[in-house]
């Protein structure tokens, strides 16, 4: 069964004299344990579609179903209900919670879905371990370099148990080395932990390491193929 | 944890947190100050009303309301004389003789309000005695003593040992004149008393009416204010025949006065609250559009709107109450020193001593202000938080990630 699903999917903005199509049409599925990028040029759509599946945005017309359930028609508490249980986020700025330290971080989702504190405790831990972050759990995000700030929030999009993780341009703010770990860490929780993984990207890092890479073009799929490249290097 | 990430959040500006929080501590902090100074006012005024002369309570005869004729006595006030010297946390009972009349010097004259009184008893009840500037309080050895105020003393132009002549109506209609030696001069707070209150004593009073005891007035002392009701209420229920009043009773201008301050004081902290209330308001605000890409993370990741709205609350309240507690700190040590050195206003004596008033001012706040002060703070908090935090819930959380 699929995990996510769109079905005929359209965002028109409409805040000019002239509607913006910045999604048109889109039908997509995308199963569990899948290690998605969706790519294109800028402004083809990339963000619009990934709000859309996270929940953050809704659609003109068309539907969005999320591990079974239609969430575009959902009102906006009950889509912030969804996100807190269903989707883990990882964004290009990291987007930590600046007063508060790696642990805390992660173990603020779960606070929000009402664990018993020993329990977040704990599991803000192992995650933090298992992001190779043991030793920094207790650094505030200002002390910590953009990497292991972006493997914070990895562990913090996890600590929700979601369904899938959606991940804006995740390596655009970080160097080559920080972001070949980076995405060795998510490769390895995909493969591990058949965890699911949704990119939106530019990053040629990226693009070499998905299974299958998504095409954008001006809001509509270009295509939508297994990554030439990987299999490749898979032979 | 939203408790520690609110009061972390307050940390992330110090220079703008410590301004608010300094400008709600000095408001605060003079609010309460100048509520003090107007209780305290009004304690002096309260105080010095009833230990110069109204006492805690007084008992008058129903007819002496009307026109305070000599004739209009209290009957049979020896028992009830009796009884209040016997009763629980009575300290001091007078009974007086009173009748309007004039009094006369060598060269000038006025009206006056003549007390006869037992001195012991007086003292017992009022404290005219201890004001004395020239002379004796009845201590003389000769008859027909009299106890006058400077500003009457200075009016009919004599001083200690001085003569005057008091005419006034007797018991049967006619005019009664007596000739008075000044025995002593007092000056009390208030100037309008002084000039217009003369004390004799009862036995004088009563030869020159030629008349067996009387009693007009009953003046009443307790050990405390707070004891009036206790006693007062009794005394009234039973004497339901004679008219008996306490001291907010018999002067009901000072209610007015007690009700002008509180409306004065209402207002002074009102507009302290009001001017807080944009001030936290727009420190809240500029707090909040720095956080606009947080609060769209917060909301993204799940965080309902419920509570990152109690979220800005409790920043707002965690920033006034340490402001508050500042402010009321500071305030509370300024009115404990001024309440035991005084603020020195001599330089207003005389515009004072037209409402009673000494020329130093004690603070005094009752503590249950403080409670009420502490709700309004929360209250002001909590107003100027709901703008920015509605502002921050209406954040689309699509929108408010990309904001830089």
């Amino acid at each position: 069964m699929s995990l996510i699903e769109l079905k005929d999917v359209s965002r028109i903005y409409d805040e000019t004299v002239v509607p913006i199509r910045a999604v048109d049409s889109v039908n997509l599925i995308i199963d569990k344990g899948e290690f998605t990028a969706i790519v294109g040029p800028s402004g083809s759509g990339k963000t619009t579609l990934l709000n859309l599946i996270g929940g953050l945005d809704q659609p003109t017309a068309g539907k969005i179903i999320v591990d079974g359930t239609d969430i575009s028609t959902y009102k906006p508490d009950v889509l912030i209900n969804f996100r807190l249980h269903h989707i883990g986020f990882v964004f290009q700025a990291y987007n930590l919670i600046p007063v508060f330290t790696a642990k805390e971080n992660v173990e603020f989702i779960m606070l929000l879905q009402n664990i018993p504190k020993t329990e977040r405790e704990k599991k803000a831990l192992d995650f933090l371990q298992a992001v190779g972050l043991g030793d920094r759990v207790n650094a505030t995000p200002a002390e910590l370099s953009g990497g292991q700030q972006q493997r914070v929030a990895v562990a913090r999009a996890l600590a929700s148990s979601p369904s899938f993780v959606l991940a804006d341009e995740p390596t655009a703010n970080l160097d080559s080395a920080s972001a070949e770990s980076l995405l060795d860490l998510m490769e390895n929780l995909n493969q591990n932990n058949n965890m699911t993984f949704v990119f939106s990207t530019h990053d040629q890092k990226v693009i070499r390491r998905a299974h299958r890479v998504v095409t954008l073009q001006d809001g509509k799929v270009k295509s939508d193929e297994l990554n030439p490249i990987r299999i490749k290097n898979e032979n | 944890m939203i408790l520690i990430l609110a009061w972390r959040n307050i940390w992330r500006n110090k220079k703008r947190s410590l301004i608010i929080i300094a400008a709600i501590a000095v408001g605060l902090c003079c609010g309460l100050f100048a509520s003090a100074t107007m209780f305290g006012m009004w304690d002096s005024l309260i105080n010095t009303t009833i230990d110069r002369d109204l006492g805690h309570f007084q008992i008058h005869s129903k007819s002496f309301e009307d026109e305070k004729l000599l004739t209009d006595t209290i009957p049979n006030f020896q028992n009830i004389l009796t009884q209040l010297h016997s009763t629980n946390n009575v300290i001091g009972v007078s009974s007086r003789v009173l009748v309007e009349g004039m009094i006369s010097s060598a060269t000038s004259f006025g009206g006056v309000r003549i007390v006869g009184i037992n001195p012991q008893d007086e003292k017992n009840v009022t404290t005219v005695y201890k004001q004395i500037i020239q002379g004796s309080y009845f201590g003389e050895n000769w008859r027909n003593q009299i106890v006058i105020g400077q500003k009457l003393a200075e009016n009919l132009g004599i001083k200690e040992r001085s003569k005057i002549v008091l005419s006034f109506q007797g018991v049967d209609g006619s005019i009664i004149y007596g000739a008075f030696r000044v025995a002593g001069i007092f000056k009390t707070e208030s100037s309008v008393f002084d000039k217009s209150n003369v004390f004799v004593q009862e036995s004088d009073l009563l030869r020159l009416i030629n008349s067996d005891p009387i009693s007009n007035e009953i003046v009443v002392r307790l050990s405390s204010v707070q004891q009036v009701d206790s006693v007062y209420i009794p005394i009234k229920k039973q004497y339901a025949n004679l008219s008996v009043k306490n001291w907010e009773e018999l002067a009901p201008e000072l209610k007015l006065f007690n009700d002008m301050l509180m409306t004065q004081m209402n207002i002074f902290v009102g507009i302290i609250l009001f001017a807080l209330l944009f001030g936290i308001t727009n420190t809240m605000l500029m707090s909040v559009m720095e956080r606009v890409r947080e609060f769209g993370v917060l909301m993204a990741v799940g965080m309902k709107r419920s509570r990152v709205f109690i979220m800005i609350i409790l920043e707002t309240i965690s920033l006034s109450f340490l402001g508050g507690i500042i402010g009321i700190s500071m305030g509370l040590i300024l009115i404990e020193y001024f309440k035991h050195v005084g603020i020195n206003l001599s330089a207003f004596t005389e515009g004072l001593s037209q409402w009673s008033m000494g020329s130093r001012l004690y603070t005094s706040l009752p503590l249950n202000f403080y409670p009420s002060l502490v709700l309004m703070i929360l209250i002001t908090a909590i107003l100027g938080a709901i703008y920015p935090a509605f502002k921050a819930i209406r954040l689309k959380p699509a929108t408010a990630i990309r904001t830089y």
